[in-house]
């Protein structure tokens, strides 16, 4: 007895019972179901966390951070110059393992155009802070290093400061125009993209399509990009030059020091052994004095990625948990099946059947419910995410992937073999003379 | 030369500790073309042996050779294809899938042998004519009467062509006029040439047969002509 004969038959077995089938599918559907609404919400959640993880900078992020020394250096501590741009030029110089360092200067100012004027933090920057903070531009250019050489006063702002000066203005139309930073004047060349976080820019649309129906009632959340979109950028000798120097006269450029410093690691499978490098570079730029430390994100990222997987793991753990009860559901009527047709069992005995025969027709049963269980699922769960997306639309977007469908019919094929072995095998132990006197 | 040959054949059942002894040595030849009845009470070892003929079983002593096979030892599988390819079977109750038409009842042998679903299809069409339910192809067992129904069994059994055909109190579910029909049909089966092996209790079925024997307390005590 072929393939396709144990389907027929055991399709037309399911046909002629439709209900039961349906009972016994039910087990599997919610399992699919659930185990297919689990994964997409993990997806949903693991992408939008791995996508918030890199606009943050990823994991080459290091930001190098002052340190009080301990009390056995103290004494030697003003030997050390700090944290200056010779910092990040030792660096890039001697450690090849860093792709960019991106030092800054720090300014609280006031920027101003014609019409609107705010207090903002403006920061002094290399071209490097492109890189190290992933900066994408919407128009325009960064920062460049002929405008550190020639110190130029041109700007670089976020899409929130591009809004606030210029609500009419494309950002097309914004390049060129004039910003004054504390009254000296800055002309706009590169603006940033929005960055948001997906969930935020679903809460955004979403919010758009409600403020037509109420306007005014945009919520203020917590927004982890709010600085980003901030920033005033401009090249960090014009940021000494017109606003830090002339304090002391024995400042310089190299000497100031620097409000940040943040680098990032070309790669990551030698971060340890590049660390190290840094380190030993910067014990030589401070004359020895221990007075830095670095920060990576290793752990923030690694906390992220254990509740990603703890996540995935639970929910995982009640698909499999209602697998398990569909396949014993599925067991269950089969041999209730299987004994109301130990008739039908004999019979075909007694024409020919071998015991393999029947066995096979008992499981490409069960494995046959299971499937259309399994797809009938996977439709199901594609509904339920649906409505996930509808009542609860901050959390991050559910993602159906392709691959948790494969898992789910192979997860239903093996259910449906699971449950319908032992039923399978009963059956084909039958022997044919009591079988057929079975009533 | 001789289809079925049995040379002192016992059958045993255990029962808990208690042995019961169905058959206690039968050696019986059926030849090719014979038209064998075998009668005897109820508990007479009758069915053991119709069991032990039809390839349902194995003996539990003794040689036992059908179609040029020898059973004595068989495994399950071996009793299966032999009964698959070699012999046919009908029953009392008939024994049809309630829920498979005519055609698919009929074809249910030839599914087991392997054989492409147009071939089975034609054949089993074929057979039907032949028994006489060219009409009925689609209907379900449910929708035929006692007669047709036996036919179709009677059509089952053919499809596959066996070379024994065996009919254990086919007669028994139906009234006398039907009965006779069947009857008349065994005897047409076994003038084209088909050996026929026939289990009753009734010695006016077991009358039409060319050679009857008698099985009581598991041995055959009379073997007679009718």
């Amino acid at each position: 007895m072929n393939f396709l004969i144990c389907l027929e038959t055991g399709l037309r077995e399911i046909v002629a019972h439709k209900f039961r089938s349906v009972l016994s599918m039910l087990g599997i559907v919610l399992g699919v179901s659930s185990l297919i609404a689990t994964m997409a919400l993990t997806a949903g959640i693991e992408k939008g966390t791995r996508a918030f993880m890199e606009q943050v900078g990823g994991l080459e992020f290091v930001k190098i951070q002052n340190k009080d020394v301990s009390d056995e250096l103290f004494e030697f501590w003003n030997l050390s110059p700090g944290r200056t741009i010779v910092d990040a030029q030792a660096i890039l110089a001697s450690v090849p393992g860093i792709a960019h360092a991106s030092p800054e200067m720090r300014l609280g100012a006031r920027v101003a155009n014609m019409t609107h004027g705010q207090r903002l933090a403006v920061v002094g920057v290399w071209p490097g802070n492109f890189h190290v903070n992933r900066h994408e531009l919407a128009a325009g250019r960064f920062i460049t290093p002929l405008d550190l050489d020639r110190a130029t006063h041109v700007a670089v702002i976020g899409d929130e400061v591009a809004r606030q000066f210029w609500p009419h203005l494309s950002k097309e139309e914004i390049l060129g125009k004039v910003l004054t930073i504390n009254q000296s004047p800055f002309e706009v060349v590169g603006i940033f993209i929005r960055y948001e976080r997906e969930q935020d820019k679903r809460m955004r649309k979403i919010l758009a399509e409600q403020a037509k129906k109420h306007a005014g009632s945009e919520r203020r959340r917590w927004d982890p990009f709010r600085g980003k979109n901030l920033s005033v950028l401009i090249p960090l000798p014009t940021m000494f030059y017109e606003f830090k120097s002339g304090l002391f006269p024995n400042d310089s450029v190299e000497s100031v020091r620097i409000e940040e410093l943040a680098l990032q690691v070309k790669d990551l499978s030698r971060f340890r052994e590049i660390l190290d490098q840094v380190r030993r570079t910067l014990t030589m730029t401070h004359r020895g004095v221990d007075d830095f430390e670095l920060e990576t994100r290793e752990e923030w990222f690694d906390r992220m990625e254990q509740s990603i997987s703890a996540t995935r793991l639970s929910g995982g753990l009640i698909a499999v948990i209602s697998l398990v009860v569909g396949a014993i559901g599925i067991a269950n009527i089969m041999l209730a099946s299987i004994s109301e047709r130990v008739r039908e069992i004999g019979i075909r005995l007694a024409v020919g059947a071998k015991g393999r025969d029947i066995f096979f027709q008992i499981l490409i049963e069960s494995v046959s419910v299971a499937f259309l269980g399994g797809l009938v699922g996977i439709v199901a769960g594609t509904v339920l995410i649906q409505v996930l997306i509808v009542i609860a639309p901050s959390e991050n977007p559910p993602l159906m992937t392709l691959n948790s469908m494969l898992i789910s019919v192979v997860f239903s094929i093996l259910a449906g073999i699971l449950s319908g072995l032992y039923p399978a095998l009963r059956a084909s132990k039958l022997d044919p003379i009591e079988a057929l006197r079975y009533e | 030369m001789a289809l079925v040959k049995l040379q002192d054949v016992r059958k045993t059942y255990r029962l808990g500790d208690q042995e019961f002894h169905a058959l206690k040595g039968v050696s019986l030849q059926i030849e090719e073309g014979d038209f064998l009845a075998i009668i005897g009470p109820s508990g007479s070892g009758k069915s053991t042996l119709m069991h032990l003929l039809g390839c349902l079983d194995v003996p539990s002593a003794g040689q036992m050779e059908i179609c040029g096979y020898d059973l004595s030892r068989a495994s399950s599988d071996t009793l299966a294809g032999v009964r698959n390819r070699e012999l046919g079977f009908v029953f009392q109750a008939f024994n049809l899938l309630p829920k498979l038409d005519v055609v698919r009842n009929i074809e249910l042998p030839l599914i087991y042998s392997g054989i492409s679903r147009k071939e089975r299809r034609a054949r089993a069409i074929e057979v039907a004519n032949a028994v006489g339910l060219g009409d009925r192809l689609a209907n379900r067992p449910t929708q035929l009467s006692g007669g047709q129904c036996q036919r179709v069994a009677i059509g089952r059994a053919l499809v596959n062509n066996p070379r024994i055909l065996f009919a254990d109190e086919p007669t028994g579910n139906l009234d006398s006029t039907t009965g006779e029909m069947i009857l008349e049909m065994f005897r047409q089966l076994n003038r084209d040439g088909r050996t026929v092996v026939l289990v009753t209790h009734d010695p006016e079925v077991a009358a039409i047969s060319k050679r009857v024997i008698e099985i009581r307390d598991g041995l055959i005590c009379r073997e007679y002509a009718p």
